[in-house]
């Protein structure tokens, strides 16, 4: 596996990818009744965190079950709004903007990779890698190349007509490390990316998301200790309020 | 939306439905038997109604051009005694058969003729069909070669030329008289002393859901004599079998106060003037839409809440909610029109049975009748299907929240 011996970029005018300031999220449990006067419960899944991450580093966000390492990371996704505190991607402030608009800020900015690989089981290797790009419109001869490209730097280029049900699980995992990759997004997001893989597999998914991390900022959050070794720095939660830095 | 997205999202739901028709179809096929019982069912009931339709027409496979009086129409005409009537029938009908781009041309009178049993002496009706014949001339599918071509009787109007007393009966209207070829028929009428000849029996004749009606064919002047059509040369309609469509024009200008229906014009006219096929039509037409779009509508909203985890990961990657809404849609549009196409094909199927059934049990030919504008109603109908019953599915899918996904 290989060491990160790259530090972040520390140019002056370079912005954070993504820049979190007091990020506080409320979930409210159940709702109140009709007829009761009294408000719905609320729950504190995450408790004034700050963190920025840049170009060219790799952050790991560790914690127990219940720390609030998947809120935190919905957040940074842009797939969820903070109850208090500012979240800016790429420079953008989330708050203002409509699901859609943020749907399509995380279009450009940032890429997911997920535990369960969740890739479509009809479509194939290529097709899934390019799915992002037909959102964009791009056309389809330009979608295959980037997408055949993006395969043959994860060495899957014997697989790019495959469907994920005839890959293994680290096969499916650089699939969709393919596809977070293929808009070119300033931020890399990974939710337990070797959670469902061997040791071998898992690092040579953790090698991928090093490699990346060259141009793009890399969040990940995991249990495991040899992918929280790969990071620059990590995070460590617990009840919803950052333990630890690294 | 720009079209290349939306003709890669179609390509994205095509290939997520060939999936399901390969990983898990039970749903899919499912749903694409449902529309096509109910398109099938559509197109059966309606091809019946369209036979319905057919059946009280003069129609002759030989025939493109239907002359009628304006105040009449086409469904009338076979049971029209007394009706609105052309005037002046053989002078029009030698001017229209003048033009050498006619092949045949024929005025025609319909009469119910009381004849009598020759064996019983029982009084008994038959559709007599009056006609100017030529040889090789078919009506209501029965060949007229046996009469005596032109129309002698007629003498230019005088009606006093020869009687030839030529008739051509169908099996039913020979079976019925109890007569054969070459054996005389005796007309129910006090008030005239002609008679006519069985010149041939043949098959043919016009079909209702009740058997073969029994049909003669006849020298149009006689039947015009015996009838008292002969003052003022009436007929109810001109048949005109002709390759050159420009000769529509012809007919139109000769007879102004008639309507000319062409071949393809004759279905829509025999159902826009039929009460009961139109009903049944219709009748039809939403009950297959109902039944299609509660089938697909389950079907697909099922097929989304099982998707949700897929429609989630989309979501999160920044497939925005109209593409996956678009996604959807074009899902449930191409299973209803799978299942359209499996429908046209049990709608075929089923109107050959009928008529099957129909000729086995009722001594019927054809009840039913598939033409080819059907198949292309079925995918209009289907088309519709999917785009009402993609309104649910499509709903689910923008209620599907994404952090599950991550979850």
């Amino acid at each position: 596996m290989s060491q990160r011996t790259q530090t972040p970029s520390t140019s002056a005018s370079a912005t954070p990818v993504v820049q979190g300031r007091g990020l506080t999220r409320d979930y409210t449990r159940g709702s109140s009744g009709f007829f009761s006067s009294s408000q719905a419960p609320t729950v504190r899944a995450l408790d004034s965190v700050s963190m920025a991450i840049e170009r060219g580093e790799v952050v790991g966000i560790a914690g127990p079950s219940g720390s609030g390492k998947s809120t935190l990371l919905h957040l940074l996704a842009g797939l969820d709004v903070p109850t208090a505190g500012t979240l800016e991607l790429d420079g953008t402030d989330i708050e203002p903007l409509s699901g859609r608009q943020r749907a399509r800020l995380r279009l450009e900015t940032v890429g997911i990779v997920f535990q369960r690989f969740h890739l479509l089981d009809a479509l194939s290797a290529r097709a899934n890698v390019a799915l992002p790009l037909v959102e964009r419109g791009v056309g389809k001869r330009t979608r295959r190349e980037r997408a055949e490209s993006l395969l043959e730097a994860v060495g899957l280029e014997e697989r790019v007509t495959h469907k994920p049900g005839q890959l293994s699980g680290g096969e499916q995992q650089r699939v969709a490390i393919a596809r977070a990759l293929v808009t070119d997004p300033s931020l890399v997001v990974a939710d337990e990316p070797t959670g469902e893989l061997d040791s071998e597999s898992g690092e040579r998914v953790l090698d991928l998301l090093v490699d990346v991390a060259d141009e793009q900022g890399v969040v990940l959050a995991s249990h495991d200790q040899q992918a929280l070794d790969v990071c620059d720095r990590v995070i460590s939660l617990r009840d919803g309020q950052v333990a630890r830095r690294q | 939306m720009c079209g290349r997205r939306l003709r890669s999202l179609i390509g994205v739901a095509m290939y997520r439905v060939l999936g399901r028709f390969r990983i898990a179809p039970q749903r899919v096929l499912l749903s694409v038997l449902g529309v096509g019982l109910a398109v099938g069912l559509m197109v059966a009931v309606t091809g019946v109604s369209l036979g319905l339709a057919s059946q009280s027409v003069v129609q002759s496979e030989g025939v493109d051009y239907w002359v009628v009086p304006e105040q009449a129409n086409v469904e009338s005409i076979a049971i029209s005694t007394g009706g609105v009537q052309l005037g002046d029938v053989h002078r029009t009908n030698a001017e229209i058969a003048s033009d050498e781009r006619v092949e045949y041309a024929t005025p025609v009178l319909l009469e119910l003729v009381p004849l009598t049993d020759q064996q019983t002496g029982e009084r008994t009706y038959v559709l007599t069909v009056g006609i100017i014949p030529q040889a090789g001339a078919e009506v209501l599918g029965l060949p007229a070669d046996a009469l005596t071509p032109g129309d002698p009787h007629y003498a230019d109007g005088q009606y006093d030329g020869p009687w030839t007393g030529e008739a051509v009966l169908n099996d039913a209207a020979a079976t019925l008289t109890n007569t054969s070829t070459g054996e005389r028929l005796s007309l129910a009428r006090s008030n005239t002393n002609r008679s006519f000849t069985v010149a041939n029996v043949s098959a043919g004749g016009a079909q209702t859901a009740g058997g073969t009606v029994p049909v003669m064919l006849v020298h149009l002047s006689e039947l015009q004599s015996l009838t008292g059509s002969a003052n003022g040369d009436a007929a109810d309609q001109l048949l005109v079998s002709t390759n050159d469509p420009a000769v529509r024009q012809q007919i139109e200008g000769r007879y102004p106060q008639t309507t000319v229906v062409t071949r393809s014009g004759l279905s829509a006219q025999q159902v826009s003037t039929s009460n009961l096929p139109l009903a049944v039509a219709l009748a039809a037409f939403f009950s297959a839409v109902f039944v299609g779009v509660l089938f697909v509508t389950t079907l697909m909203g099922l097929e989304v809440s099982a998707d949700r985890r897929q429609l989630g990961t989309l979501a999160a990657i920044g497939v925005s909610s109209r593409s996956r809404s678009v996604l959807i849609a074009a899902e449930t549009v191409l299973i209803s029109i799978v299942g359209g196409l499996v429908g046209i094909l049990l709608g075929f199927l089923a109107i050959g049975g009928v008529n099957e059934l129909a000729q086995t049990y009722a001594g019927v030919d054809t009840i039913a009748l598939f033409q080819p504008e059907l198949a292309g109603y079925a995918l209009i109908v289907a088309l519709c299907i999917g785009i009402v019953g993609a309104v649910y599915p499509v709903w689910l899918t923008r209620r599907t929240g994404m952090l599950e996904v991550l979850s």
